[in-house]
């Protein structure tokens, strides 16, 4: 058999198995595909100015860090400015300008605080332990690409800690977020190691709850459908 | 072409030829959302490109590469709880799906352009950056590869 031949065989081959799929559709929405490219060309921008940006953070980390605890550095609704909105003792929540609503983990406590910040920056949201679900809440349907939509893991410049970012704009309607964390069980009361945070959220977005198991999660993040009993709205 | 009609018109495409070389549907769709997410950003040139389809593939299974790298360090960090397919991640299976998966990835790149997207050597070896004389390389080693995943190719190949 000559390379001709061989080649149209495994052509025929391909074709043959792709043509086996040919009721297979994608399911995502337009809307959710120009969400995630508005996401990546905001990436792209945010690493081209990021070198200019480098003595202005480096400023507004001075500035930050000089505020106290338990202070807001902001109180405007909407920030234009990225200072975090409210500083809790576990969880930093932060809007950002383009609406995105940051959480940084420090301990894995509290979780009523953050539950109420989240609710009151307009994300209808449900905090819960781990291990204890919430009955008032049932899971919202999900892919992948709605997950990754709405949840994203991303390094700050500033300290390099990873936050859990999540974009509430690309929740859908009738949709909300569930953050279930490891409270009141071994770490609880225990600050986080930085990596052991930084670890937790990467596992929460790169390996999510829909697909393995949350036994070894000390964090998970999911979708679930929006409620009164369950995210207050 | 706007990039609405564009979507309507290759996402179905794009996903069984992307589902073909990853074998998990979730996942497939995860990554040619991705690709059709680049796809948006760069549509103004990529309007006029002579194969749109060929860019969101290519896109999708580079960022199969990437994914799969980040995936590795955080398990290098800790060794529990390693991801496994969702039951209903419709699987495929196939000596020859199992092969196409196992090619380095510019194989992999070369048999989607030209088996599956039917582009020419000229075109896809402008796409990828090579000469059109490495894509016949990459081309010829891969069939090699699949071919003998194929069960009557390789009885064929036993009896001479």
């Amino acid at each position: 058999m000559n390379d001709d031949s061989a080649l149209g065989t495994v052509r025929d081959s391909l074709t043959a198995a792709k043509d086996n799929l040919s009721e297979t559709h994608m399911d995502t929405p337009l809307d959710a595909i120009v969400q995630r490219g508005r996401e990546t060309r905001r990436r792209r921008r945010l690493t081209g100015v990021t070198g200019a940006m480098a003595v202005t953070a480096g400023a507004a980390l001075a500035v930050t860090t000089l505020v106290p605890s338990g202070q807001s550095s902001s109180t405007s609704g909407r920030v234009a400015s990225h200072a975090p909105r409210a500083r809790l003792a576990a969880w930093t929540v932060d809007i950002r300008a383009n609406g995105d609503i940051t959480v940084n983990v420090r301990q894995l406590s509290d979780p009523s605080g953050l539950q109420s910040t989240l609710r009151a920056d307009g994300v209808p949201a449900n905090v819960t332990a781990l291990g204890h679900p919430d009955p008032s809440c049932q899971p919202y349907p999900m892919s992948q690409a709605l997950f990754t939509s709405v949840y994203r893991a991303d390094k700050t410049a500033a300290s390099g800690d990873t936050v859990l970012i999540i974009n509430p704009a690309a929740l859908p309607s009738g949709a909300g977020v569930q953050i279930g964390a490891t409270v009141g069980q071994d770490v609880a009361g225990r600050g986080l190691r930085r990596a052991d945070a930084n670890q937790a959220i990467h596992r929460a977005v790169h390996q999510p709850a829909h697909q393995v198991g949350a036994r070894n999660s000390i964090l998970r993040a999911v979708l679930v459908y929006a409620s009164q009993q369950c995210t207050g709205s | 072409m706007e990039f609405a009609e564009f979507y309507e018109s290759a996402r179905d495409d794009c996903l069984q030829i992307v589902l073909l070389s990853v074998g998990d549907r979730q996942l497939a769709e995860d990554l040619v959302a991705e690709g059709f997410a680049k796809a948006w950003v760069s549509w103004r040139k990529l309007r006029n490109y002579q194969a749109p389809r060929a860019f969101v593939v290519r896109a999708a299974l580079n960022a199969n590469v990437s994914r799969w790298r980040r995936h590795r360090r955080e398990v290098g960090l800790d060794g529990h709880d390693v991801a496994v397919p969702a039951a209903d991640s419709g699987v495929l299976s196939g000596e020859l799906l199992a092969a196409l998966r196992g090619l380095p990835l510019r194989q992999r790149e070369v048999v989607t352009l030209r088996l599956l997207l039917d582009l020419d050597t000229e075109t896809t070896a402008r796409l990828l950056g090579i000469a059109p004389g490495t894509v016949g390389v990459h081309l010829h080693r891969a069939a090699e590869t699949l071919r003998s995943a194929l069960p009557h190719m390789a009885r064929q190949e036993a009896r001479k």
